[in-house]
C-alpha cells in the first residue's frame, strides 16, 4: 500500500516523548499497580499490616535470581532474553514467599516475621554481591544500576511483555476477591465460610509473586511502594472490602510512583535521582507511623 | 422421615496430625445428635472438646471412622455445602484491617454469595436480623479489635447465626460474657433449637447454665464421650467428677 520508500523522521522532541517519556510513564503506572496490589495480597495472606514484597525480602529474592540467571546466561552462553529474566524473577519471589510462609507458621509475632524478612533480604543481597564480584566489568554497571531500581530502563518492546502480563495477573486476581475477604478472618473461619484455604492461599501467593517478580525484572527492586500503598489505602478508605482496596491500590500506587518519578527527575536540573530515594521517603515514615499508632501486635 | 440434619459419628477417632504422626484424642466415638436439641459439652481442659467441634465442621481431619449429616457422609460434601450445614464459633480472636462487627457478621452469608462476594437485599436483611437478635445493633459499625471481649463474642455468635445452618457448634461462647448475657445467650440457643429445629452443640465450663438450659450433655473424660440426658447428670460419675463436688 505504501509503495516506494518512505522516510520517517523524528524530531528529537518526538523521539524523547515516544521512546523515553512514554515508556517511563507507563512503567511507573504498571509498577505502582503491581507492587501495591502484591503488597495488599501479602498483608492479607500473613494477616500482617507490615508485610510487603520489599521488606519481606521478596524483591531481593527476585533480584538475586535475575542476577543468577543473567550470569548463568553469560557463562554457559545461552540466550537470556527479557522473558527469561522475568521467569527468573518470578521464580525468586515465589521461592522467598513460600519460605516466609513456612517460617510464619513457627513465629506468631508480626514484628519477628518482619525482621526475618529483612534478614532474608540481607542474605539475598550478600549472595548477589558475591555474584557481582565475579561478573565481568561490562555487566557490573548494568547490575548495580538495575539493583538501585529504575523506571527508565524499560523500552517499548519490554512493555509488550510487561503490560499484558501485569493486566492479566490483575484480572485473574478479581476471581479471588471472595477468598481475599475470607482470609481476613483467619484460616478456620475462612474454611467455615466455604473457602478452600490452602488452595486459595497458594494461588494468591502465585499471583503476588508474579506481580512482584515481573516488576522487579523490568525495574529492579522498588522500595516501600508494596507495603505503604495498602496501608495508605486502608487509612483513606475505612472499608474491609478487598475489592475496594484492590482498586484504590491501583490508583494510589500509580499516583505515588508517578509523583516519585517526577520529583526525582526535577529536584536537581539535569540529574535523575534514583526513584527508590523518593519511595523510601514516602514509605518508611508511613510504616513507622503505623507502628507507633497501632499497638495490636 | 429421617431428619436430614441429624449429625452422627460412626466409630470415629478424633485427634490431630503432628509431623505426619496421628495423635488421637477421642477414640471410637458412636454418637447421634438430633435436631431441635441443645446439647452441652462438658469436660476438663484439654480433654478434646474443641477437637470434637473442629472435626465436626471439617477444620480438623477425621482420623478414622465416619461422620454423617442425615444420610450424607461429610467427606462427600463440598466445603461450600458443608458451610451451609454447619457453623462454628471459635475461641480465637480476629480483627484488624478495618474489620467492623458488621463485616464479621456479614461473613456468615459468604457461602451464599457469588464469587465477587456481592450481598443482595436478602443477604443484608439476614445479616441485620442476626445483628438484632444478638443485641449488637448499636455496635455494628465499631472496629472489631476495639470491641470488648463480650461484644466480640456476641459478634461471632451473630456471624454463626447469619450463616443459617441447621447445625451450630459453639466453643466456650459464654467465657467472656457478663452474667445476664450468659443467660441471654443460652435462652437464645434454647429458642433456636426449639423454634428453628437446629441441632446446637455448645461447650462450656458454666455447668449450672448447661444443666438449666440444655436437654442433653456430652460428658468427655479419659478419651471417651457419653451422651446423657440432663436429668441423669447428677447420677453420672464422670460428670460429677468434672463438677469437682462444687455443684449445689
Amino acid at each position: 500500500m505504501y509503495g516506494g520508500s518512505q522516510s520517517i523522521t523524528f524530531s528529537s522532541e518526538d523521539f524523547i516523548f515516544s521512546q523515553i517519556r512514554c515508556p517511563k510513564t507507563i512503567t511507573a503506572i504498571i509498577a505502582g499497580c503491581t507492587l501495591s496490589v502484591s503488597g495488599l495480597i501479602l498483608q492479607i495472606i500473613f494477616r500482617n499490616p507490615l508485610a510487603g514484597p520489599y521488606v519481606l525480602g521478596i524483591s531481593s529474592g527476585a533480584s538475586l535470581m535475575v542476577a543468577v540467571g543473567i550470569l548463568a546466561g553469560q557463562t554457559f552462553g545461552f540466550l537470556s532474553g527479557k522473558s527469561f529474566v522475568v521467569l527468573c524473577a518470578v521464580g525468586g519471589s515465589f521461592f522467598i514467599t513460600l519460605l516466609i510462609l513456612i517460617i510464619s507458621k513457627k513465629v506468631s509475632s508480626n514484628v519477628v516475621l518482619l525482621l526475618i524478612g529483612i534478614m532474608l533480604s540481607q542474605i539475598c543481597g550478600a549472595l548477589q554481591m558475591a555474584l557481582e564480584y565475579f561478573s565481568d566489568p561490562n555487566n557490573l554497571k548494568t547490575f548495580v544500576i538495575w539493583g538501585m531500581g529504575s523506571l527508565a530502563n524499560t523500552t517499548n518492546n519490554d512493555l509488550l511483555i510487561y503490560v499484558p502480563v501485569a493486566i492479566l495477573s490483575l484480572l485473574v486476581l478479581l476471581f479471588f476477591i471472595k477468598p481475599l475477604n475470607a482470609l481476613l478472618l483467619g484460616q478456620n473461619y475462612a474454611q467455615n465460610a466455604g473457602i478452600n484455604f490452602s488452595r486459595s492461599r497458594f494461588y494468591l501467593i502465585l499471583i503476588s509473586s508474579l506481580l512482584t517478580g515481573l516488576t522487579t525484572a523490568f525495574c529492579g527492586p522498588i522500595a516501600f511502594v508494596g507495603i505503604a500503598v495498602p496501608i495508605l489505602s486502608r487509612m483513606i478508605f475505612s472499608s474491609a472490602k478487598q475489592q475496594v482496596h484492590i482498586f484504590s491500590c491501583l490508583l494510589l500506587g500509580s499516583i505515588i510512583l508517578l509523583i516519585s518519578d517526577a520529583v526525582t527527575n526535577s529536584l536537581i536540573p539535569n540529574v535523575a535521582l534514583p526513584v527508590n530515594m523518593m519511595t523510601t521517603f514516602i514509605g518508611a515514615p508511613l510504616v513507622m507511623y503505623l507502628m507507633f499508632r497501632n499497638k495490636h501486635w | 422421615m429421617k431428619n436430614t440434619n441429624n449429625i452422627s459419628l460412626k466409630n470415629a477417632t478424633l485427634g490431630y496430625k503432628k509431623s505426619g504422626k496421628e495423635i488421637s484424642v477421642l477414640n471410637h466415638l458412636n454418637l447421634d445428635f438430633t435436631s431441635s436439641e441443645l446439647i452441652g459439652i462438658v469436660g476438663l481442659n484439654g480433654t478434646g472438646k474443641s477437637t470434637l467441634l473442629k472435626t465436626l465442621c471439617g477444620l480438623l481431619p477425621l482420623l478414622h471412622g465416619e461422620i454423617y449429616i442425615g444420610a450424607v457422609d461429610i467427606e462427600d460434601l463440598s466445603l461450600n455445602e458443608l458451610a451451609k450445614k454447619i457453623s462454628i464459633v471459635l475461641t480465637e480472636k480476629i480483627g484488624g484491617f478495618n474489620l467492623t462487627a458488621y463485616d464479621v457478621v456479614a461473613a456468615g452469608q459468604m457461602p451464599y454469595t457469588n464469587s465477587f462476594n456481592k450481598l443482595n437485599a436478602e443477604n443484608i436483611s439476614i445479616i441485620q436480623n442476626a445483628i438484632a437478635v444478638c443485641g449488637i445493633a448499636e455496635h455494628q459499625h465499631k472496629l472489631v479489635n476495639e470491641l470488648s471481649d463480650g461484644l466480640f463474642q456476641k459478634t461471632v455468635i451473630a456471624k454463626a447465626l447469619a450463616q443459617q445452618t441447621p447445625i451450630m457448634l459453639l466453643d466456650e461462647p459464654s467465657a467472656f460474657l457478663d452474667y445476664a448475657s450468659k443467660h441471654d445467650l443460652f435462652l437464645l440457643l434454647q429458642k433456636l433449637a426449639a423454634q428453628q429445629s437446629k441441632c446446637i452443640l455448645v461447650s462450656s465450663h458454666d455447668l449450672d447454665l448447661l444443666l438449666k438450659y440444655c436437654q442433653k450433655l456430652l460428658v468427655i473424660a479419659k478419651g471417651e464421650a457419653q451422651l446423657i440426658s440432663v436429668s441423669e447428670a447428677k447420677q453420672n460419675a464422670a460428670f460429677m467428677k468434672i463438677a469437682g463436688g462444687f455443684l449445689g
